[in-house]
Parts: structure tokens; sequence; C-alpha cells
């Protein structure tokens, strides 16, 4: 199971990015700008269809929520 | 009758240091006095809306009590039920007095008399407090913990925008001797940073320039075509940019300064906005809690409304849609007139036209240069940019096209 | 610990100890240079006319306080400080007032400079425009308050004395006084015909040392404009010795030019900023219910001629008037005119003020007016006909006696008198 979310969420990430996060798992994604709020809006509604995690935007805390480690950890916690 | 404007002169810290010094030796000793505390915040907003000012203070009073009764009945009804239609109500609701404030100015010559200094501010804590019921991230709710957040003196003016977790969690936790120290050092150092920016570099800019380039410009009325565009507006655009932001900024240290003094680690406004090399990064530093609320409460909301309904396909669009919503609700929020609406949908288009640049430059990474110089020229084009959106933010531009002609005078 | 403390806290407790020192010790301090007064002199700034050392060294220096408005502003080739300059006069014109000042303004900046006057002359440029229905314009009022000044005065202030309780009355129509609390307390004291308590007086003591230090430090910064190149290219147009009549002849060569673009005999510049392109349209029979001759100003002028009795100041008074083109054009009536000089002149002479130039039936000379009510050329040139000899020469001492009728209502308000 657990490996399933870390897939999903890195395919995810990938769609977002454009770039493969498996390798680097703690970069700052916003630090990067690989992220923007469009991104994490589309992630947050990619993270619902798919994994039926819902996320409301006010739990979204970007120091929370900006590592791709951090993300995975986020939604294991959530399901 | 003393009326006590905050921040306004250096009398004003010597009055608020003598009154948190108590409440600082408390702190350094682990124990927070909260009855002291609550006094001091009474007797600091009383001298605040005292005096000739009196009907802002009752303005007030009306606001907290209509706010707290519309905060704490949505959180009663949200423990139960959560339709949509209630949340929407609540939302329109908690606006209501700010959008009357504002709009009184297109209809009558004198300002609303339910308006106070502040509420544009107060109103952003209010309707976070519905936004984060709705989605469940405030459960538990206290109608003194609202009241006090709401009020907090520092920020009760012009902000920084805080948000009710962050700053119930610093209130009720108090920081042990070291760190509470270090927050003391901190806060001084931004208090005398600020008395830089607003007492100096801004009397500079403000007080002491911006009339003389005003009067400039205004000499200039008839230049080029009768646009009044001429070298004088130039000035007038780079001295007015400086005095906002010093003046703005240099408020915004003394109100995070002194919050600091109180352990309360109150958000940044700034961080030099004007080596922002981009539009999107400006946004990222100025004004930043105004812009990260309109981020996460509008921006974020809207664009996740409008892809979870699928209501517009194309994901560029969709950014494209909230940022004009966004932008155009922040032109409102500074008030109802051509300038301030102008200024929003300026931004808008300018950070539209900015992400189409930055998709561009991914594409083509390979075949754009990338250095110093060209970092340089984007800093560049980015300060012009943003000093030409605070000419029209300034309204100058309305005196001097539609003001009526000076009379001869002596 | 400590030391953390002392890192935060020691900066501060050691700048607030010398700001301390720096503005409540006594001062030594020296006399300004000359470059300095002479600037200051004809600069026009607010900051010297609220100020205290600029204009006491000046006036030890042998400067003659031109008191007026915004006349003092036309400097050309015939202005009083040119014309004292470039013939070596032996005075030079201080030049207190700009737009805006009027009797009860320059009445609390005399403060700290009455004494100094002390049987010297002066010279007052009295404007019918002051003598409107409001009097003073309380912005204009604020915008040149010297907060030091008023608490001058209010230390010396007597609440027996009819002068220092109008004074006070007329204050406190002046928002800017309720800024300061305790300028504000002071003033309510004198009004209500109390002395000032001894509490608020400690704390205006304790003022006006601060003020008076910041004045003696920083007001030699204070005035940016610097008129100096204009007087001095000024004079550059007079000849090395002239008679009246070869002044007014070159007045009439200069004016001709500077007048060309317009048949009101106004200023081209003047003319071409703020009149042409049809504004002036909009000002036809502007002036029609303009009164001059019901105004709290005649109270507010007597307590500069009370002040005036009071240190023997010998007082020569101008009367400029109102080019007569211009008010045929914007309807101002010549009969109010002529009353409301009149009354000056009756507030003036019935008191012993026997030095007054009444040049208000010179408004249809040409190129005696620079535009629509300030003198220029032509006017300038008269002035100096009285005021000149009036300076340069020894004169009988005036007698006054001072009448505190002119405070009243009914005389701000008479149109007749005997």
């Amino acid at each position: 199971m657990a490996e399933n979310i870390k897939e999903t969420v890195l395919n995810i990430l990938q769609d977002l990015t454009g770039e493969d996060l498996a390798n680097n798992l703690d970069d700052n994604l916003f630090d990067n700008a690989l992220l923007d709020s469009m991104d994490t809006v589309q992630l947050l509604l990619e993270l619902q269809d798919q994994l039926g995690v819902t996320v409301p935007v006010s739990e979204f805390d970007r120091s929370q929520w900006d590592t791709a480690a951090k993300i995975i950890k986020k939604v294991a916690d959530a399901q | 009758m003393i009326n006590l404007q905050p921040y306004a002169n250096p009398m004003y810290f010597v009055y608020l240091l003598i009154a948190l010094v108590p409440l600082m030796i408390g702190l350094a000793f682990g124990r927070r006095f909260k009855i002291y505390e609550t006094i001091v915040s009474f007797l600091l907003l009383f001298l605040i809306f005292d005096a000739d000012k009196w009907q802002q203070g009752v303005a007030l009073i009306g606001y907290v009590v209509f706010e707290a009764a519309l905060v704490w009945g949505y959180h009663r009804y949200r423990s139960r039920q959560n339709q949509t239609w209630v949340f929407v109500l609540a939302v329109i609701a908690s606006i209501m007095p700010l959008v009357v404030v504002k709009m009184t100015p297109v209809f009558s010559p004198h300002p609303s008399l339910i308006g106070f200094l502040g509420i544009s501010y107060l109103t952003f804590k209010s309707v976070q407090m519905i936004m984060e019921m709705r989605d469940g991230t405030i459960k538990s709710f206290s109608l003194w913990a609202f009241i006090r957040f709401l009020l907090f003196f520092p920020t009760i003016s012009s902000g920084p925008i805080d948000r009710f977790r962050r700053f119930e969690q610093d209130y009720e936790k108090i920081p042990d001797r070291d760190a509470y120290i270090d927050m003391v050092g901190k806060g001084v150092h931004y208090i005398f940073i600020g008395f830089l920016y607003k007492y100096i570099l801004g009397y500079l800019f403000g007080t002491v320039a911006l009339p003389q380039v005003a009067r400039g410009a205004m000499g200039m009325r008839d230049a080029f075509f009768g646009t009044g565009l001429s070298l004088e507006l130039v000035k007038y655009m780079y001295t007015y940019s400086m005095y906002l932001f010093f003046d703005f900024a240099g408020y915004s240290l003394f109100a995070v300064g002194v919050s600091y003094l109180m352990g309360i680690a109150t958000p940044m406004n700034f961080n030099k906005p004007f080596i922002a090399g981009n539009i999107k990064d400006f946004w990222q530093r100025w004004h930043m809690t105004l812009s990260f609320w309109f981020r996460d409460f509008i921006f974020m909301r809207v664009t996740f409304f409008i892809m979870k309904h699928k209501l517009v396909k194309n994901r560029i669009r969709v950014s494209q849609v909230a940022y004009l919503i966004n932008f155009l609700v922040m032109g409102f929020w500074h008030g109802v007139t051509w300038y301030y609406i102008i200024y929003g949908l300026f931004h808008a288009a300018a950070i539209i036209i900015n992400d189409i640049w930055l998709r561009f430059k991914k594409k083509h990474r390979k075949s754009l240069p990338h250095n110093k110089w060209t970092q340089a020229l984007a800093i560049f084009i980015t300060f012009n940019v943003v000093c030409f959106s605070f000419l029209i933010f300034s309204g100058f531009l309305n005196q001097l096209w539609f003001a009526p002609i000076p009379h001869v005078s002596r | 610990m400590k030391k953390k403390l002392w890192q935060i806290f020691g900066p501060i407790a050691v700048a607030f100890a010398l700001v301390a020192v720096i503005l409540v010790a006594p001062l030594p301090l020296g006399n300004l240079n000359r470059g300095t007064i002479e600037r200051a002199a004809v600069s026009l700034s607010p900051d010297v006319l609220a100020g205290q050392r600029i204009k006491h060294q000046a006036v030890q220096d042998g400067y003659v306080p031109f008191f007026g408005s915004s006349e003092l502003s036309r400097m050309d080739a015939f202005h009083p400080s040119v014309l004292a300059a470039k013939y070596d006069r032996n005075y030079r014109p201080l030049l207190l007032g700009a737009p805006g000042t009027q009797s009860l303004t320059h009445f609390i900046a005399d403060q700290t400079m009455i004494q100094q006057l002390a049987g010297k002359k002066a010279v007052v440029i009295l404007s019918l425009q002051w003598f409107t229905k409001m009097g003073q314009m309380p912005d204009a009022f604020a915008y040149y308050f010297s907060p030091m000044q008023t608490i001058e005065w209010l230390r010396s202030a007597e609440p027996k004395r009819a002068a220092d309780v109008y004074a006070a009355h007329r204050l406190l129509k002046m928002p800017v006084i309720r800024d300061n609390a305790t300028l504000y307390d002071a003033t309510k004291d004198i009004a209500a015909g109390q002395p000032i308590s001894s509490a608020t007086m400690s704390l205006l003591d304790l003022r006006a040392r601060l003020l008076n230090n910041e004045d003696a430090l920083f007001s030699r910064y204070g005035f940016k404009a610097n008129n100096l190149p204009k007087i001095e290219k000024a004079e550059k147009q007079l000849p090395a010795a002239a008679t009246y009549p070869e002044l007014n002849a070159l007045a009439d060569k200069i004016a001709a030019k500077a007048t060309s673009n317009n048949d009101l005999g106004i200023d081209n510049h003047f003319y071409s900023t703020r009149l042409a392109g049809g504004k002036i349209d909009g000002l036809k029979d502007s002036q029609v219910r303009f009164d001059y001759r019901r105004s709290p100003e005649y109270g507010d002028l007597e307590l500069l001629l009370e002040q005036f009795a009071r240190y023997h100041v010998d007082v020569q008074f101008v009367i400029p008037p109102i080019n007569q083109k211009w008010a045929t054009y914007t309807g101002l009536s010549q009969s109010m005119i002529k009353t409301a000089a009149n009354k000056v002149k009756h507030q003036l002479t019935s008191q012993g003020f026997d030095r007054v130039q009444d040049l208000t039936q010179d408004g249809k000379e040409k190129y005696f007016m620079q535009d629509t009510i300030h003198l220029g050329w032509r006017g300038w040139v008269k002035v100096d006909e009285t005021v000149a000899p009036f300076l340069e020469d020894k004169q009988e001492k005036p007698v006054y006696h001072i009448n505190h009728h002119y405070y009243s209502a009914a005389w701000a308000n008479a149109t007749s008198w005997k």
C-alpha cells in the first residue's frame, strides 16, 4: 500500500513538474520553482481523484508540503 | 483628550515600551500576564479611537460584535452541518461591512459611519475564520480567542495579516527564556530598522521630496499633447514608489517588532521586493501577508473550484482567469476608484504575461542566455513595471488628468 | 544573559542619553556665517519665518524685517532686496512672509524677535487680500505654525491683558493648536483669563528648551530655496547709479517685454501658466462678492500694532493696489477697496502709526503690478521712494497710543467710523 502511494504521488509530481523526483525526494519544490500555486491545486485534486485523499486548501501549509518526501508522508498519514 | 495613532510619532514608542515592560518581564519568566495584556491592549485601542475619533470607536465595537456573532454562529452551525449556501452567505455577511465602507465614497461625499481605521485588515481575519471552519481546519473555537486575534493591537491598523491558528499557538505557547530574549533582540532590531525606513527614508521621500516633484509634474499638465506625460512625472513615479515602500515597510516592521516583544512572531510583510526578478517573484516579496492571503483564500480556491467543476478545460486559461479575479478583488479591496481597479488589472496582465514568458523560457531553455546580465535586466524590467503600477496606484494620474484647474491664488 | 540584554538595550540607552544631552543641555553656539544669513534673508522659507536663531542674527547684523506675504517673492530688478544690495544701502531687507502669511502668523512668529527690534525700524506690506471674511486661513497658519514661537508667547502672556486674551481666542480657532495637548491647554487657560497652571508651565519650559536647541542646531539646514542667484541676476539689469525717473524708464522697458502676451499687463509666464488656455474665462466676474471691509484680520492686525507699540518699533506700512484691469475683469468693487483701505488707514493713523504708503489708487498705472495682485517693476520703484529714505535716514520717534476697541467684533465689522 505504502509503495503504491509513493509511486502515485511521484507520478503526479512528474506530470506537474516534468521531472522524475524519485531520487530527489528532499528537494524543495517551491524554492526551485518546480511547483507554483496552480500546480498545488492540481496536486490536491489529483490526490483526491487517484487516492481518495481529501486535503482542504487551508490545510495546505507550504512549509509542510515542500518536498516529495513530505507530501508522500502527509498523504500516507491522511489515508 | 490624548489621542495616539499607532506608530505616528516617537513618543508613541516611549509609552508603548513603558506599557510593555511588565509583560516582557513576565514572558522572560515563562508567564504571560493575560489580564494585564488585555488591559494594555484595551487602553492602546481606546487611545486610537477616543476624542474626535470616537465615532470610529463605536463603529469598531459594532463591527467586532457583528463579526464575533457571525463567526460564532457559523461555528455552531458547522459542527453539525456543512451546506455550501450557508458558507457562501456567511462569507458574504462577513465582508458586508467592508463592502459598505468601500462603496460609500462612490455615492456620497461623506465617509461611511460604520468605517474605522483598520477595517480592511480585520475583515481578512474574520473571513479566514469562516473559510477555515468550512475546510474543517479550525475545529475548536473560543469567542475570546477570536476577539484577541482580531484586535491584536500591534497589527490593528494596517497588518501584517496573521493566521488564527499560528497566532493562537504563539499566544498559548511561551518560548523559553533564551528563545524569548532572541525574539526581543529581533523585535528591537526590526523597530529600529523601521525608524530608519519610516521616519528617515520615508520622510525624505514622502514629506520632503514628494510635494516638490508633485508640483513639478502638475506644472507639466499640458505636456506631450495634453497627456501630462513628462520627465517630472517619471520623477514622481520613482519618488512615490520609494516613499510607499519605506513608509509601509517601516510601519510593518514596527508591527512585527512590537509583536515579537510580546512573544508573538507575526509574519514579515516585505522581503527586499525591489530585487524581484519577475512579477511573480515580486508578489512573494511585497506586502507578503496580503498576497499570501489572496493566494490561499482566493487564487487557490478559485482554481480549485474551476478545475474541480471543469468549468474551463485549459489549465493555462484557468490560471489566467484566477489571476484576473484575484487581482481585481485586490484592486476593489484597495478602494472603489478607477485607479485601484486599473492597478489590479495591470498586475493581473503583468503576471499573465510573465507566465507566458516563463513557459516560453522553459521550452527554449537551451537557446536563451542566462547570466548575471540577463538577471540584472530582469530585475530592472520588473522594478520599472512595478513602479509604473505604483504610479497608477498613487491616484496622482487622477489629479493630473481630472482635477479642476487650481485657482489663481496669491 | 546579562550580556545579551546589554547588547539589545545598551545601544538604545546610550542613544537616548546622547539625544537628551543634545536637546536639553544649554549649547554654546557661535555665529552663523554671513553667507547663510544672506541666503536666509531672501529665502522666504517657513523655517526662517518660524525659527529663532537666523532672525536673531540677521537683526543683529543690521537687516530690517520686511513683513509681508506673496508679493515678497516677486524678485524683479526693482525688488527691495535687489535695490538695497545693488546700491549698497545701509540696510538689507530680511524678508519674512510667503503666500498665506497674515497678521496672526506674523504676530506669533515675531515672539522671539520683538524684544530685539525695540527702538528699531521695520516695514510691513499689508495686503487687502488678507482682510477676508475668515481672516487668517487655518491651513496656511498650520503650514507656518511654530510651536517654539507659540510657547514663547504663552510663557509671556498675561491673562489680564486684552491682547493676549484676544490672541488666545484666535489661536483656538486654528485646528493645529489642538494637535498638542500642552499648547492647547495653556491657550485655553489664557483665553479664559486665567494664569497657566504651573504643571503645564513647566512642561512648556521643557518643551521650549528642546525646541530652542533644535532651532539652534538645525535651522541653518532648514531652508532649501536659494534665491540669491535670482537677486544677483536682477542686480545685473540695473545701472551703477540711477535717479528714480531713470529707474522708472528702465522698469517700463523691462516690463513691456515681460508682459507682451496679454493685454492685462500681467507677466507672460504667470499669464500662460495660470490664465491662458481658457482658464481666464471662468474667472470673469468671479470676485464681485469679495468684501475686505469685514474681517477678523482687523483684530489680528491690532495684535501686531500693540506689539510694535510696546517695543517702540518704528514701522513703515505699505498697502499695495490691485491690478485695475484685472479688478475690472473679475468685478472687484472699487468702492469696497476704497472703504477697506480707509478702514485700515484709520486703524493705523488713529493710534499713531502715521507712516502709511497707500498705493491702492495706483492699480491703473502701467507696469505697476507684476500680475494680478502683486507689486512689480514700477510698483517696487514707488515703494522704494518711500521706504529707502525711511530706512536710511534718522527718523523722529513715533508716539503710539493703543486703543483696545480695535480688537472688538464691532470694529471687525464696522463700515463707517468717526
